[in-house]
């Protein structure tokens, strides 16, 4: 049975001269499972917003949209709210109260649901999600993944029918990105929920989906099966930025000919390779040991933040050289940002030594360590923003690094041309999307003209496009000479940028090395590509790696 | 978990109000005394780790600078000591400073544990009642605190390292986080329109919102209602019959030693430590129990 159909929508926002949404029709089952995917901007968001009355962008429209068969604008208002839930990008600003018990409460709250039911729906979906642990907690407390799991929840707590997430896991770490996408499925299978689900991160939900739909500028491009979806993209430039975020077994294969049926995941992806290709002789990549002065190094460097608490660093041994890309991998909570903001100067190690170009990070007095030597781009870009407009925050550093006015402007014009942000310059700093904030970040770090430049989670929230952007940035950064430390939870793209990975663990750096040895000594901690084709190429560990190693070892033919 | 904090917020709200208001109101030296070895009794008792050294100080400082205050400003009374740069200092006034410490001690005591007891979700949902509004926006505004000041940090970190406005001088940090501050405000308003776009997705605005709280009004609290109640009404009545009243100026009256004043001490008493009661009986049950298991 249908539930929601989509009939010639065409949405566009007041003033813009492209529609956001084009001509868009779609029909969707009962307890269908549906992945939305395509660029930043190809109009996801909108069209999402446009499904949920409430929440709709003001604007010119036309076409229709059914619900159960009714005109979305004669619902009943209760009716709309309860039945159709939403969950945003943000975990932190869509918690409106400031206790767990409170929030799940809130949405019954406001259908005036009597206080006896409240009590055991709510203590039924804290029971369902294990939230009884932290049902009495403040909302503050709780970590990331904790807060967009009670988002979730608060909205579950009001049954559904349909559940809308536009982008649910951008701002979660790997392993809580994980757990959110196992019980949104987990609902679809045991309660037989409809979900629409907007995703950059395709690897983990792709094979789950029903459907998926693949949009271009506001219109739907593909709407099939996963597999279906796979094998229609085969042949087209794999390169586009669209392609570049789905799962590492989808790409593998879209780069290869051998026919067959897509693969989706690991698993699949392994015994495709297994069965069309032959092992080529593994060689294993040299590892040049960078020579000269570490541009940054951390000499058994011990670090907790208060006298009585454990320590978060504990003797760390760390060593970037001027123009290499140093990524820091590891788990959550590990201490991977702590070495930055000690590399920064932001904290200070109370054992051990951190040298910046030679010198100890004490005598750069004053504003020394940050004029053309090292800059810090935080993990939340917004941070970095103080004015009206991305041009204003900008003209700042070459202001404050005492440029007269007329080289101001010159300065930022050319840093604007080299990262592609020039049309942007006159918009509001929070007006921009995720990359957009990143790149414009970053552009105020670089105008400072480090040599140094200290990255925390730069591809938190960035779609395939924009990470593969930042990748040629920092290449080309790399380049003129610059040392670029990067922490990070995305192991894709460290194997493709970095040249050499190591782990964070207990407090401590292990085993730096070059991708292609350090993640073939990794079992786990791996890229997909690697974990599909080690049996056959154990260095190879970006997905174009795996593609051309196959070239090379040629296709069994059958 | 201690014992009150598991009881109804009504009933605590009574019984912190009852027991704080007769220690301000009565002036007499045993009422105070009760007052103030209750309070100081249930405060050991729920303090957190490590705070009594600190506590201590603190309170017997306080209590002294009162104390000798009163002496030194007040030449009331007909009993001279000894005489202060001319001045007569009084044993009545010394009496009455100590009382007023000791009253202005127990206060903060009271305060003290009714604050650790009472949170502000408790708070919240006695007022929340008579004005749902206004609790929701409490409840926000308790959520919002803490996400600005973690924002604010955020964003004066991120100027740190690009070395803007951290260099030594005091005016370019004022300035610094002048403009920080601003920035904020725009980040927040940003920020609620993600959360007024999470309420309305979940239906607020719609016609008769409920009210739903964790606590529950049971047996027990009715219990303790009703004998708090009854203690606050037999010292009540004592108080109004007279029975306690007490005079420091001109001369030292004398406590009234009959049975009925007797029994307004004893209701008082028993009001006073009525927590400390509770909560000794429960640390009992527990060590018994954990012997017999």
């Amino acid at each position: 049975m249908d539930i929601l159909q989509i009939e010639g929508l065409s949405f566009s926002y007041p003033g813009a001269a492209q529609r956001a949404v084009d001509n868009f029709s779609l029909t969707v089952d009962s307890g269908e499972f549906l992945v939305l995917c395509g660029e930043s901007g190809c109009g996801k968001t909108t069209l999402l917003r446009l499904l949920k009355r409430e929440l709709a962008p003001a604007g010119e429209r036309s076409g229709r949209i059914l619900y159960d068969g009714v005109p979305q604008e004669e619902l009943e208002a209760r009716v709309s709210a309860h039945e159709i839930g939403y969950v945003q990008q943000n975990p932190d600003s869509q918690i409106v109260t400031d206790k767990v018990w409170h929030e799940l409460a809130f949405g019954l709250e406001n259908l005036g649901v009597p206080t006896a039911s409240i009590r055991r729906r709510v203590g039924e979906m804290a029971s369902y999600f294990g939230i009884q642990d932290w049902f009495r907690r403040d909302t503050d407390e709780l970590s990331g993944g904790q807060k967009q799991l009670l988002n979730l929840a608060s909205v579950m707590v009001m049954q559904p029918r349909v559940l809308i997430l536009d982008e649910p896991t951008s701002q979660l770490d790997p392993i809580a990105a994980a757990d959110f996408i196992a019980t949104l499925h987990k609902l679809n299978r045991e309660l037989g929920l409809t979900i629409l689900l907007v995703e950059h991160r395709l690897e983990e939900v792709f094979p789950l989906a029903d459907r998926v739909v693949l949009m271009e500028r506001g219109r739907l491009l593909l709407c099939d099966t996963p597999r279906a979806v796979g094998e229609r993209l085969r042949g087209r430039d794999i390169e586009h930025p669209m392609l570049a975020g789905l799962p590492s077994a989808v790409r593998i294969y879209q780069a290869l000919t051998a026919k067959g049926e897509c693969p989706l995941t690991v698993k699949e992806g392994r015994q495709f390779l297994s069965a069309h290709y032959r092992p080529a002789k593994p060689e294993p990549p040299a590892a040049p040991l960078p020579a000269g002065t570490p541009a940054v190094e951390l000499r058994e460097v011990w670090f907790r933040y208060e006298r009585d608490l454990p320590d978060v660093l504990r003797g760390v041994n760390l060593r970037v050289y001027p123009g290499e890309i140093f990524c820091l991998l590891g788990g959550n909570g590990t201490g991977k940002t702590t070495t930055l903001n000690v590399a920064a100067g932001l904290d200070r190690a109370y054992r051990g030594k951190v040298l910046i170009e030679g010198r100890p990070i004490r005598e750069y007095k004053g504003n020394t360590l940050y004029r053309h030597l090292l800059a810090a781009l935080p993990q939340n870009p917004q941070s970095v923003f103080l004015k009206n407009s991305v041009e204003e925050d900008l003209e700042e550093i070459p202001g404050a690094m005492g440029l007269p006015p007329h080289e101001r402007k010159t300065r930022v014009a050319d840093m604007a041309e080299r990262l592609c942000i020039a049309p942007l310059l006159n918009q509001h700093p929070y007006d921009l999307s995720g990359g957009e904030q990143q790149k414009c970040a970053l552009a105020k770090m670089l105008l400072l003209q480090p040599r140094i430049l200290l990255l925390d989670e730069p591809t938190k929230g960035l779609d395939a496009g924009f990470k593969r952007q930042l990748g040629g940035l920092l290449e080309e950064l790399k380049r003129d000479g610059a040392a670029i430390l990067m922490v990070t939870h995305d192991v894709e793209f460290a194997a493709e940028t970095a040249d050499r990975c190591a782990l964070f663990f207990d407090g401590e750096v292990l085993s730096a090395a070059p991708p292609p040895l350090f993640f073939a000594d990794n079992t786990f901690y791996t890229t997909a590509a690697s974990r599909m084709a080690r049996h056959l190429y154990p260095y190879a560990v970006t997905c174009a790696g795996v593609a051309e190693e196959c070239r090379k070892g040629g296709m069994i033919d059958d | 978990m201690k014992v009150l904090q598991a009881a109804h917020p009504a009933v605590l709200l009574v019984y912190f109000l009852a027991v704080t208001l007769v220690a301000m109101f009565v002036w007499n030296p045993a009422i105070q005394l009760l007052a103030l070895a209750g309070g100081a009794g249930y405060a050991f008792l729920i303090r957190k780790r490590g705070e009594l050294k600190g506590d201590l100080a603190f309170y017997l400082l306080l209590f002294l600078l009162i104390a000798v205050t009163n002496p030194l400003f007040s030449h009331n009374g007909v009993t001279p000591l000894f005489f202060l740069n001319g001045n007569p200092v009084t044993k009545e006034a010394i009496v009455y400073g100590v009382a007023i410490a000791g009253m202005m001690l127990s206060v903060l005591l009271w305060c003290r544990c009714y604050s650790r007891i009472m949170t502000s979700d408790k708070f919240l949902f006695l007022f929340g009642k008579a004005i749902p509004r206004l609790s929701l926006v409490l409840s926000m505004a308790l959520r919002f605190i803490p996400l600005f000041r973690r924002q604010m940090k955020r964003v004066g970190r991120a100027q740190k390292t690009m070395g803007l406005y951290a260099s030594g001088g005091y005016v370019d940090r004022v300035r610094g986080g002048l403009r920080v501050f601003s920035a904020l405000i725009t980040w927040s308003l940003e920020n609620a329109m993600d959360t007024a776009a999470s309420m309305k997705a979940r239906g607020y605005g719609l016609k008769g919102r409920s009210h739903f709280a964790l606590f529950r009004f049971d047996r027990r609290d009715a219990l303790l209602l009703l004998v708090s109640g009854l203690l606050l009404l037999l010292t009540l009545c004592g108080v109004g019959a007279g029975l306690t009243d007490f005079s420091f100026y001109p001369t030292i009256g004398e406590l009234r030693r009959s049975p009925a004043a007797y029994l307004t001490y004893g209701t008082y008493g028993a009001l006073s430590f009525l927590p400390f009661i509770l909560e000794i009986e429960e640390n009992l049950k527990w060590t018994y129990y954990r012997s017999k298991a």
